[in-house]
């Protein structure tokens, strides 16, 4: 089964995005033969109130949640943002969060962030983080937002090692504690591939030598990005078919108890 | 180490490393080298006939643009050159366009050189699979011309490849644009555009750039490399869509969904040539997840670049 845990639903504010409703981005994944992906609002990165984008997700995978599994955009600097966490938990059954630090101007090491966390702990809910949303060099005149550096990250899993984290759109771990071997930190974190390299650097296999299979997922990105790149990564990967079904979907279906 | 570093080479505002122009742009320098061209383009060498990358289409050969062989300081170049062939078996990539670049820039005349003579032994060490772009920095322009000459003619390289010396429509570089009109071959020009000035590339060219090369040189035969190497694409698409005679490099590290299919709405399917600049799953990846005819991808992956190779003269 494949399992993609890192996708996208509605509109970004920068760029016109193709397959960003429930309809179309199910049509996307039968093509590609993704069976099931983790969708959170695209519109939310950008909105001050996170929460209406929320409440617009749920409503688009309100009946396709068998195939779409809804994740919630929360700020920790907005009011109301343990309301919000409650109600995307409670009553749209949102499995997790989506951080976005820089875009919403807030540190991971704050007090808000700290607490907001532990809530979602405690819920059970998993806590995503995309590295980045797009390239910063094609950012727009109005904006520039950094990549979060990768430190901010091992600070943050050593600070809660009952969290469960799921890092996307990243890469170069390798080059730091989070992709070594015997690194000391709590294995309370997951690493999604769409950026890794499978061939050449190749820090997909090298990260199944130093952490294993269990701790790597797969994801494409869409619809911000084309889904088959992420695919073919997995299709040129020198790893054992069962190292593959673990991160094809397995390990995403563990971590999301389905 | 490279000849380069004692005098200050022609374009020269700040000495910047490769590696930090490749910084979020995939991953490191890789390398190779190939036979005189006609036959190295007539067959493609010991590549598997199995594609692993499935889905894409296999009636033509797949050539990919834009890549690059290892610069001999690194120490594991000749294992990196070796990763890129394996790379490309994996992926169904028949042939690879290769340049030597030098570490910092500007290069040198002495760093050019020695590249480009690296790029021929990868020639050799790959037969058939490594095609060669002669690297120049313009600014020497009567050793840069007899470089190109020499490469071209004598080492049987496919076309010429510049970086980011000089914005391509200063001057200095139009003798270049006209010697390979005279030799008939492209010219792979370094390119992006972002919304903001570029401090490590002063002189970086954009599409709009060549496309102004392309009005002045209606028989040049120009590519604008890697629509997808991380600025705004859709700002590279759109600029370079008046001129006929200016090629769109599709790779990149960026997969943003839809670049791939814009370009083929707003500058047409024949004036795409695939490419990966080292970002080889995503090089592949995009042109699988566009949404475009197998033919057309056929065009993409090879047909267009077969085109304007063709175009050499004796």
């Amino acid at each position: 089964m494949n399992i993609d845990v890192n996708a996208y639903l509605g509109h970004f504010a920068f760029r016109r995005l193709r397959h960003n409703t429930a309809t179309s981005l199910l049509a996307l994944m039968d093509a590609k033969k993704i069976d099931k992906a983790v969708v959170s609002s695209a519109a939310a990165i950008t909105y001050r109130n996170a929460q209406a984008g929320n409440e617009e997700v749920a409503e688009e995978v309100r009946s396709h949640r068998d195939r779409l599994i809804p994740f919630a955009v929360v700020n920790p600097f907005y009011a109301g943002w343990q309301d919000d966490l409650k109600i995307c938990h409670e009553e749209f059954g949102m499995k997790g969060l989506r951080l976005y630090p820089k875009w919403h101007n807030y540190s991971l090491s704050s007090p808000s962030c700290r607490e907001m966390v532990d809530a979602a702990t405690e819920r059970g809910m998993i806590i995503s983080i995309p590295m980045r949303v797009e390239d910063n060099r094609e950012r727009s005149w109005l904006l520039n937002i950094p990549d979060i550096p990768l430190d901010e990250i091992v600070e943050l899993v050593k600070a809660h090692p009952k969290a469960r984290f799921l890092l996307l759109n990243g890469l170069g771990h390798t080059g730091s504690p989070l992709g070594r071997k015997n690194n000391g930190l709590p294995s309370n974190y997951a690493i999604e591939l769409s950026r890794l390299s499978a061939v050449l650097a190749n820090e997909l296999g090298q990260l199944i030598t130093n952490l294993g299979a269990d701790r790597l997922m797969f994801g494409t990105g869409m619809p911000f990005n084309y889904p088959d790149p992420a695919l073919v990564k997995l299709e040129v990967l020198d790893a054992s078919e069962s190292d593959k079904e673990k991160i094809r979907g397995q390990n995403a279906a563990t971590w999301l108890r389905l | 180490m490279n000849g380069e570093a004692n005098s200050n080479p022609p374009g020269s505002r700040s000495g910047v490393s490769r590696r930090m122009l490749l910084k979020g742009s995939a991953a490191g320098i890789v390398a190779l080298r190939a036979v005189g061209l006609p036959a190295a383009l007539a067959g493609t060498g010991g590549r598997p006939a199995s594609n692993a990358a499935g889905g894409l289409p296999r009636q033509s050969k797949v050539i990919d643009c834009h890549a690059h062989l290892t610069h001999h300081s690194r120490r594991d170049w000749e294992a990196d050159d070796r990763k890129l062939i394996e790379a490309a078996d994996k992926l169904g990539i028949d042939q690879l366009c290769c340049s030597t670049l030098t570490p910092r820039w500007p290069a040198s005349l002495d760093g050019f050189r020695e590249c480009n003579r690296w790029t021929a032994e990868g020639m050799k060490r790959f037969p058939g699979r490594v095609l060669g772009y002669c690297y120049v920095n313009p600014g020497y322009t009567g050793e840069a011309l007899e470089e190109i000459r020499r490469c071209v003619g004598d080492r049987g390289f496919m076309g010429v490849k510049l970086y980011n010396e000089y914005t391509c429509n200063e001057p200095v570089v139009f003798p270049v644009v006209e010697l390979a009109i005279e030799l008939g071959v492209p010219i792979l020009h370094h390119a992006g555009h972002s919304h903001y000035f570029v401090e490590e590339q002063p002189r970086l060219t954009d599409s709009g750039h060549l496309a102004e090369l392309a009005r002045r040189y209606p028989e040049a035969m120009l590519i604008c490399a890697h629509i997808s190497g991380g600025g705004d694409w859709e700002w590279a698409i759109k600029a370079a869509r008046p001129t006929p005679n200016l090629m769109l490099d599709t790779s990149g590290s960026v997969t943003d969904a839809d670049t791939v299919d814009m370009a083929a709405r707003v500058v047409g399917v024949d004036r795409l040539v695939f490419g990966c600049d080292s970002s080889m799953t995503a090089g592949i990846g995009k042109i699988r997840g566009a949404d475009l005819s197998a033919p057309d991808k056929e065009k993409i992956l090879g047909g267009n670049l077969m085109r304007l190779l063709g175009r050499r003269k004796a």
